[in-house]
């Protein structure tokens, strides 16, 4: 059961970190980026190149990964979500699927990537060796995983509270036209706020892959497992996007347990169907005050 | 609109034409034939989802789900139980609908990226349950399934081709003649503007649901021939990867209408067998193909050869003028009365407890500072949104939380702050649209285009005519309402609103953003409804002309019924005096 729980923090700290993106994109363009499992795919794999390039230093890699997240998100935004947000939300929702194709299919075609999931190193020792507590074994990456995630998540609060950069960038998100008026670049803003959102996608990839391999075809279940997480905490709370996230890698353990691989998936894509139906503002939603 | 659809239905008998032509001189390349074959059965799906991306403005990615329910059925009936093809695709199609109607019912919760991901995740469910059902052969699916007959003739190879291609062009024709008819205008409404459809007496609810549904029943369709074909069905084929596929057709080739789905059907049909080889290649190019053409040509291949419609305003245009029919207005209760209807948003409370009843054939203005809460309560009256608390009556009828075209149907008309045309369409269709509560053809007649519709819509062009004769607007019928200056858009949604001539109209500032001869127009327009025997409630904040037409005047302040009265009454109630028009001094 510990072991489990144990478990499901690990991937669900891909989800939180998918889901805290899909927060911050939202917020700063009002779209959904369908695409965000992707980058978490890419980021690992970013990771792995560095690993070969620089024979197997963890850490520069997972630095490496997450800075090429932040400069592809700026591209992302720049020449596909930018174009396509002149045409409403339908035709931005088709060029992130869009996005999902190429990426999917195109880092396939990179050399030394390949279609076939693959091993990364472990930030320390082989990415078996374990802790054991009282019975229960506990992989040293996973106490990495979760120890990155806060401290991922530490660093947010404080470029978002507390650094006058962070509170541009949201207060642009808030209200665009009133940022413009004070003089806040509110284009720069946006490209910056997708930036950081592929940013933790790439450094979710990086750290989860030693765990679940990088590459392979599994980036829109990180989307979708993702987005459950964001709508199951709440949408428009970014503590709710991370809690979502990290129980819906717990449940996914824990249904695995219980059924087998094939059964968990879809019941938490129905969770994402009744969780809209039910509480569209999450658990951690506040009940919008504005008029419907 | 109409101009959209008749460049669609001139391009069908040309796709038909290259179709045939097509077939004649590939006879003799399997792989070809095979080609054109996948392609058809593509394009009945795609037509499906053209309809519901182009048309109503709804997203799905979970149309393979459809599909994979059509194609199971079939696959799970010919197999296990040797039923026939027919009667096993029926069952397939009318299953794909039933779960058509259901997705549709949830999808009316959900709106843009929300609607993207809830189809999506639908797909996902389907192709879960198919993996692990035993009873579908899981991971490895049904195979052996028997080929359609027609007779003696098996529907395999060659013959596949035509039979494909008969449904998809049978399709194409039922589905034009949809969109032809009532159903085509409401879900035009639809896509426009949907809270204005609404308003008018569109049933928005029950078109969107028909409307996933339709797509949902071609996507079915569209698996039985593929299972049937190929003879082995397997829960991979059915996944997402399908779903975006006919999202990429439908995009490519241009939405709505059926022309873009068949030809992107077409072209991806083709691209999948000549880029066989080089798989990854294909699907990236695949991606930045749609990409490109979201952001370069939203239209499609479609959009690239359709002119774009253009105004014409004619000034010779003559309708002889009819004298205005009367009114008829339910007798015995009051038209309209509201008992303590309260709205509140979050903390703020913008309508508080207010109570007033309308007089048959009375002209009553609310007046009131900006944000006292007016359009908010003229939104409670039309069943726009949930109120708090209280009710509204309107003749008797108690229609608190109905929705908005029940109330219009009861004989409601309604004019917005903004003038919310359907920018996409021409005047006469926008007033037409206004008649649609009193239209009663279902869409299965207008599937069939049975022979009572064109006597009814030209009933209805004839009455909308009328109605923009008597306003003096005959001359810009042919505009499209987004061309139209400000003064016009009012006058238009004027006329949209009394053409099926109400006996109860609410209208929202009315005189906003007019100059003097337009208002003084409005004027007299006003006075004549009324004089017809309309019972009229206004918004407005030109005082001369409220004072100048109102039999009763009643004044709102933070959503609080200040005053109530006749006009010069309401004008010297120093509360008024103080609250609206400032304190001297």
């Amino acid at each position: 059961m510990l072991q489990l729980l144990v478990a499901g923090l690990t991937v669900g700290s891909g989800y939180a970190l998918v889901a805290l993106g899909i927060h911050i994109i939202l917020r700063a363009t009002r779209i959904v980026n369908f695409a965000q499992g992707e980058f978490v795919i890419v980021g690992g794999l970013f990771a792995l190149t560095f690993v070969q390039l620089f024979h197997a230093n963890a850490w520069l890699a997972l630095a490496g990964a997450t800075v090429l997240g932040f400069l592809l998100g700026i591209v992302y935004e720049r020449l596909i979500l930018r174009p396509a947000a002149r045409f409403g939300e339908i035709s931005l929702t088709i060029a992130t699927i869009g996005t999902v194709f190429v990426l999917l299919y195109g880092h396939a075609l990179v050399p030394g990537w390949g279609s076939l999931p693959q091993p990364l190193p472990a930030f320390t020792g082989e990415a078996s060796d374990a802790l054991n507590i009282g019975g229960v074994s506990i992989q040293y990456q996973s106490i990495w995983v979760l120890a990155l995630l806060l401290a991922a998540l530490a660093a947010m609060y404080l470029f978002f509270e507390r650094t006058y950069y962070g509170k541009a960038i949201r207060a642009a998100a808030n209200n665009p036209l009133g940022a413009r008026l004070v003089g806040i670049d509110i284009t720069t803003a946006r490209a910056i706020s997708v930036g950081i959102a592929i940013g933790l996608a790439a450094f979710g990839g990086a750290i989860i892959g030693p765990i679940t391999l990088v590459g392979g075809a599994g980036g829109v279940a990180i989307s979708i497992k993702g987005f459950v997480g964001a709508i199951v905490g709440g949408l428009e709370s970014p503590v709710g996007c991370v809690v979502g996230g990290l129980l819906v890698g717990v449940l996914e353990k824990l249904l695995q347990g219980q059924f087998s691989y094939g059964v968990a998936d879809p019941l938490i894509y129905s969770l994402l169907l009744v969780g809209l139906a039910v509480r569209p503002q999450g658990i951690f939603g506040a009940k919008s005050a504005v008029r419907d | 609109m109409i101009a959209r659809l008749r460049a669609d239905a001139r391009a069908l008998p040309i796709l038909a034409a290259i179709v045939v032509l097509f077939g004649l001189t590939a006879a003799r390349n399997a792989t070809y034939a095979q080609a054109g074959t996948y392609a058809a059965i593509y394009a009945i799906a795609a037509i499906g989802l053209s309809l519901l991306l182009g048309n109503v403005k709804q997203i799905s990615i979970g149309q393979a789900g459809f599909f994979g329910i059509g194609a199971y059925s079939v696959a799970y009936l010919t197999t296990a139980l040797n039923w026939p093809f027919w009667p096993a695709a029926l069952v397939g199609v009318i299953a794909a609908t039933v779960v058509g109607f259901g997705v549709g019912f949830i999808a009316l919760r959900f709106r843009g990226h929300y609607l993207a991901m809830a189809t999506l995740s639908f797909g996902l469910i389907v192709v879960g349950l198919f993996h692990e059902s035993s009873l579908f052969g899981g991971a490895s699916g049904i195979s052996s399934i028997p080929y359609a007959r027609l007779g003696s003739l098996s529907l395999s190879g060659y013959a596949a081709y035509w039979f494909a291609w008969g449904i998809a062009l049978l399709a194409a024709l039922l589905t034009l003649n949809l969109l032809r008819g009532r159903s085509g205008r409401a879900f035009e409404t639809i896509r426009n503007d949907e809270l204005a459809a609404d308003v008018i007496g569109v049933p928005t609810r029950r078109y969107t649901i028909f409307a996933f549904a339709y797509a949902g029943a071609l996507a079915g369709l569209s698996g039985t021939i593929y299972a049937a074909f190929l003879g082995l069905i397997v829960p991979e084929a059915v996944g997402v990867p399908l779903s975006i596929d006919f999202l990429l057709m439908v995009v490519l080739g241009g939405q709505g209408g059926v022309s873009g789905a068949l030809i992107g059907a077409a072209l991806i049909g083709f691209l999948d067998i000549s880029g066989h080889a080089y798989e990854n290649w294909r699907e990236v190019a695949y991606g930045v193909l749609v990409i490109l053409v979201v952001i370069a040509a939203p239209g499609g291949v479609i959009g690239l050869v359709r002119r774009k419609p253009r105004s014409v305003r004619n000034e010779t245009a003559r309708t002889p003028a009819t004298p205005a029919p009367a009114i008829i207005a339910p007798t015995g209760d009051a038209p309209l009365t509201a008992r303590d209807i309260t709205k509140r948003f979050g903390g703020l409370t913008a309508v508080d407890a207010v109570n007033f009843t309308l007089e048959r054939g009375s002209l009553t203005s609310l007046i009131g500072p900006n944000g006292a809460g007016k359009t908010t309560l003229f939104n409670a009256i039309c069943g726009v949104g949930k109120l708090t608390a209280g009710s509204v009556s309107i003749a008797g009828r108690n229609v608190t939380g109905w929705q908005p075209h029940r109330i219009a149907a009861l004989g409601v008309g309604r004019t917005f702050q903004n003038a919310r045309l359907f920018d996409d369409m021409t005047v006469l269709e926008n007033v037409v649209a206004g008649l649609i509560r009193s239209d009663k053809t279902s869409p299965i007649a207008d599937l069939f285009a049975f022979p009572g519709l064109r006597r009814s819509e030209r009933e209805a062009n004839d009455r909308a005519r009328a109605t923009l004769a008597r306003l003096g607007l005959e001359s810009i019928a042919e505009m499209y309402a987004r061309d139209l200056p400000f003064g016009e858009r009012r006058r238009v949604e004027l006329a949209r609103a009394i053409a099926a001539d109400p006996w109860l109209l609410l209208v929202d500032e009315p005189a906003a953003g007019l100059n003097a001869s337009e208002r003084a127009q409005l004027h007299d327009d006003l006075l004549a409804l009324r004089a017809r025997g309309m019972t009229l409630l206004l918004i407005e904040h030109d005082m001369k002309l409220v004072m100048a037409i109102s039999d009763r005047v009643m004044v709102l302040k933070f959503g609080v019924m200040i005053a109530d009265g006749d006009p010069a009454t309401v004008r010297n109630d120093p509360a008024v005096v103080s609250a609206y028009l400032g304190t001297a001094g």
